[in-house]
């Protein structure tokens, strides 16, 4: 047995010899280095670029724009909106403009410093509830990029069988993702010719169909390699440096390397989401809730990236895990000006659950009940219908989330003044959203007498490699892990999809069972659980050759109705329940945690500590989201004044693992990388309620507004 | 990008002093904390004099009642000293404030004087403790009260020509001292208001008080005016929240009201009661 051992991660050694090689530690002989040229504008045309300085500077080898495309110039996961270059106009300050590429990395920064470019201003879109009402357009079908609507039962008539009603305004800022490793890669020609890019990405698939447009070449001729990679958190999804490689490569025929600083990292890359939410919950005396309406408004920046994607994902988790007879939801994203706003670890849940705890433990503080009771009484089970009307048919493990915090919660005793408790719940969706997204693999064996398993899975640093392998050994019944892992290669793989929406160890897995039960009806026929060695089955093998055995898998889901969004969206959900406790100088405005209780309802923990690991990394993004992270346009430059949570700011953590077993999932197994952070904040912002008696509902928290909220409320008292 | 400089290694306080007066352009760097960031924004020097490892700059003595800081020592080393946990606590209890371990370990408080920010940690306890430096040129040497030194923010009275050659601090027996400060996350991070003191009573009244602030005004300061106030002044809330309506007056008269000051002024007023209920 693997499945639920702490097997050492198979990247572990490496790491910690420090052998492993990162897209930043990429190089070859004779490789030339790139740069980009940025917008220093957040709207406007571009009049006139002027090179010729740059250009002059020894050792610049060539200077590329949107006209040296051979193919097309947009890209998008969702939408082909984005330009790779700008052609004429930026719509964001940090848009790429021109590829510098020359013999040193020092000399591409300095000819870059040497472009000149003239624009002439357009209207800065900076506010998302303006845009819709501004003449200028972002882009030409408008400036509402996305409205989803989500309809269940009638919410005017809940709210009218309601004995209290809450309503409530949350907003959230930009968050980066700040993972250890900034952008990179390394691009080059093979020796048949064809562009191959090595980066630091969450998929290589979709890449390759990316470059594939862009250089207008056929797929096959584009070969993109995971390298080593340094944390993703969805901001390694969208294209970067490798649209940027393979152009510089497919000009200058040459080896070509780009690294982002961590500046243009943040300046550049995608951000969280900021939503402006409008929340209002119904509920009779005895805690049960009858109605919830919400608005919800949101600023994508000028490119879609992952926007469509929050906006209808925010839509459909908009009540928390809690059974509403009534829901009624409006999600709106808009384009502006403003940072691009991309797949952030939660894809618009974590702000999502600020409002619905927050309005939660307001209802009962209303009606003199407990927060645990009022979440035990509407708590999402099996047989449940949530808001989309999906009937919860299998592991729906809430409620055991919820007791395994409870004596901890009954338990609970105030330190002193501004000590105080918080509970936060969520549910989160495994896989995209009402659409098809499938992964794929193969295995086949090796004349050594090893599996082989080829995988497309980007491993990056959640442990995605390790869960599969020991998904794979459970499901042939070895002893030992003999297994090859060929991985992360777009010529020795298939397209297992991004990772992201916490989809890998579910939706791979179950394309790896798939794979492994062909494989293991083989190997019974051939006698290997009589006692023959694979080695044998091998060179036994009928035709001198072993076939390759395919496994996919492509989660049920329905497309959510277009006009009420009911559905079935995901085919399964995880669950899960934070208990916080803080204590908050008065005086200062430092609100510390103490400790957390983290209770995650994941259906089978694959590998106990990689879940525990998850869970630990949630909760510190969690505190970051809630107490100091914010990116300020135009001010957030570096990590000098953009603040992340340190290890000074952990809490002891206790995560509780719980397995209601998913049948549908490898072994029972869901999902737990974003669910892991969503619920943090939620929690800590109760308690900073249950502390000190106010609601901080603007994000994040930091010590400036929590001591401003403070002395507000002193001078109301 | 760093632009392009030249650097030597002194061994010597003399040697330092000679290029300091020859080359062109110098500059001293002992840990780089804050130089090797702003030579990586574009400022430029030619020549980089390292005094960091020159033993003169590493000593500390005591004489005549007074404590002589070698302006090399690291904020590590100095918040782990056990005269200056003794002497100096409030001092200690800064130096062990100040960035993170890598920069604790490499700034110098030579450095942090040098480099004059409003925020640095070191600032505030050297001013209760009446520190006077010690600059040395090749051919002077003159000692300077730290206020009359620091004269804008980032901007210090020393010349170019001229090096720390040491900090001279009064130490401080029988006094409660402390050092609070206020950051926006537990380490790493710049203060964004701190509080020297050190408070010595006797039958409910304040004997001496001494109270320094940093981070709130363009130049860390003393408030003297509140310390005359306290001197021999019974220790009571009348008293306490006279003071502090002075600090914060002080405070207000240096800088006017800045925009920060909604935070800062409650916080300070919230801390000084701390500090003076004791």
């Amino acid at each position: 047995m693997f499945i639920g051992q702490d097997i050492t991660r198979v990247d572990a050694l490496d790491k910690v010899l420090g052998t492993a090689a990162f897209a930043h530690d990429l190089k070859k002989n004779n490789m030339l280095f790139a740069c980009v040229v940025r917008s220093s504008r957040p709207h406007a045309l571009i009049r006139k670029i002027d090179v010729s300085a740059a250009r002059a500077l020894e050792g610049v080898v060539t200077i590329l724009s949107h006209e040296d495309i051979p193919g097309e110039n947009l890209f998008g996961a969702i939408k082909k909106d984005q330009p790779f270059l700008a052609a004429g106009r930026v719509r964001y300050k940090g848009e790429a403009i021109l590829v510098v590429v020359a013999a040193t990395e020092e000399t591409a920064q300095r000819a870059s410093d040497l472009v000149r470019i003239e624009y002439e201003d357009l209207e800065n879109i900076s506010d998302p509830f303006l845009s819709i009402q501004s003449p200028v357009l972002i882009h030409d079908g408008g400036n509402l990029l996305s409205h989803r609507k989500l309809v269940k039962g009638d919410a005017a008539k809940g709210f009218e069988s309601s004995d209290v009603i809450v309503e409530n305004t949350y907003s959230t800022t930009w968050i980066d993702h700040a993972y250890m490793e900034t952008e990179a890669g390394l691009g080059y020609l093979d020796d048949r010719g064809r562009v191959v890019v090595a980066s630091s990405t969450q998929n290589i698939h979709y890449k390759m169909k990316e470059i594939s447009r862009l250089l207008a070449i056929p797929p096959e001729d584009v070969r993109v390699v995971q390298a080593t990679t340094g944390g993703g958190f969805g901001g390694k999804l969208d294209v970067t440096v490798e649209g940027y490689l393979a152009l510089a490569v497919w000009h200058t025929k040459r080896p070509v390397f780009m690294r982002y600083t961590r500046e243009e990292s943040l300046l550049a890359q995608t951000k969280r989401h900021p939503l402006y939410i409008v929340y209002k919950t119904g509920a009779r005396m005895d805690g049960s809730l009858t109605a919830v309406e919400v608005n919800i408004v949101g600023d994508t920046g000028p490119y879609n990236s992952y926007g469509e994607t929050v906006c209808l994902r925010a839509a459909v988790h908009a009540t928390g895990p809690y059974e509403v007879p009534n829901v009624l939801v409006n999600s709106r994203m808009f384009y502006t000006n403003n940072p691009v706003s991309g797949a952030m670890r939660g894809f618009g849940v974590p702000q999502l659950a600020l409002a619905h705890e927050s309005q939660l433990d307001e209802i009962a503080g209303l009606i003199g009940m407990d927060p645990l009771d009022i979440r035990m009484k509407n708590a999402l089970k099996r047989g449940s219908l949530t808001a989309t009307s999906q009937v919860l048919n299998y592991s729906a493990g809430l409620l055991e989330t919820l007791k395994a915090v409870e004596p901890f919660w009954r338990e609970r005793r105030k330190e002193g003044p501004g000590s105080g408790f918080g509970l936060g719940c969520m549910y989160y969706g495994i896989g995209n959203t009402g659409i098809s997204n499938p992964s794929s693999c193969y295995l086949t064996l090796t004349p050594e007498g090893r599996v082989e398993m080829h995988s497309g899975v980007c491993d990056i640093g959640q442990g995605s490699d390790t869960a599969l392998l020991q998904i794979l050994c459970d499901a042939l019944g070895m002893e030992e892990m003999g297994i090859d892992l060929v991985r992360g290669d777009t010529d020795t793989s298939w397209d297992a999809g991004s990772t992201s929406a916490s989809r890998q160890t579910y939706i791979s897995g179950m394309a790896v069972c798939n794979a492994a039960q062909k494989l293991k009806k083989y190997l019974k026929e051939a006698g290997y659980y009589d006692g023959k060695p694979l080695k044998d089955i091998y060179s036994d093998a009928p035709d001198g050759s072993v076939p390759i055995f395919e496994g996919h898998f492509d989660p049920p889901t329905t497309a959510p109705d277009p006009e009420t969004s009911q559905g079935s969206p995901y085919a399964t959900y995880a669950f899960a329940t934070h208990m916080t406790e803080i204590d908050v100088d008065e005086v200062t405005g430092v609100c510390k945690v103490v400790r957390v209780h983290a209770a995650h309802d994941v259906g089978r923990a694959i590998n106990v500590s990689n879940v525990k690991g998850q869970i630990y990394g949630g909760v510190a993004m969690g505190i970051g989201l809630a107490l100091m992270e914010e990116f300020i346009p135009g001010k957030s430059e570096s990590f000098d004044n953009y603040y992340l949570p340190t290890s000074m700011d952990m809490p002891e953590v206790e995560a509780m693992i719980v397995e209601d077993r998913e049948p549908t999932g490898p072994f029972g197994a869901k999902g737990v990388g974003e669910p892991a952070l969503i619920p943090q904040a939620a929690a800590i912002v109760n308690a900073i309620h249950d502390g000190t008696g106010i609601w901080m509902r603007q994000l994040p928290c930091d010590i400036e507004r929590l001591k401003l909220a403070l002395e507000k409320n002193k001078e109301n008292k | 990008m760093l632009p392009k400089f030249a650097s030597v290694i002194a061994r010597t306080k003399d040697e330092a002093l000679s290029w300091l007066s020859s080359l062109e352009n110098p500059k001293i760097i002992a840990g780089g904390t804050d130089l090797m960031v702003k030579m990586r924004a574009g400022k430029h020097y030619s020549h980089v004099i390292d005094v960091a490892g020159i033993p003169e700059l590493l000593t500390m003595t005591e004489k005549d009642g007074r404590i002589s800081i070698g302006p090399a020592m690291t904020h590590a080393r100095l918040s782990a000293e056990a005269s200056i946990v003794r002497s100096a606590r409030s001092l200690a209890l800064a130096c062990g404030l100040v960035g993170s371990p890598q920069i604790r370990n490499m700034g110098t408080i030579g450095g942090n004087l040098g480099n004059a920010s409003p925020a640095a940690d070191s600032i505030p306890p050297l001013l209760i403790h009446d520190a006077v430096l010690t600059l040395e040129s090749r051919d002077a040497s003159r000692k300077v009260p730290l206020e009359e030194a620091i004269v804008a923010p980032y901007v210090t009275s020393i010349d170019g020509k001229e090096l720390i050659g040491s900090i001279e601090i009064s130490p401080l027996r029988g006094y409660r001292e402390g050092y609070r400060r206020v950051a926006k996350r537990a380490t790493w991070a710049i203060s964004r208001l701190g509080v020297a003191f050190a408070i010595r009573e006797e039958d409910g009244r304040f004997t001496d008080a001494r109270l320094a602030i940093g981070s709130c005004t363009p130049m860390p300061f003393r408030a003297k005016k509140v310390e005359v106030l306290l001197k021999g002044a019974p220790k009571n809330e009348a008293t306490i929240s006279e003071a502090i309506r002075m600090a914060l007056e002080e405070m207000k008269l240096i800088s006017g009201i800045r925009p920060s000051y909604a935070y800062k002024l409650p916080v300070l007023q919230g801390i000084l009661e701390e500090v003076l209920r004791g």
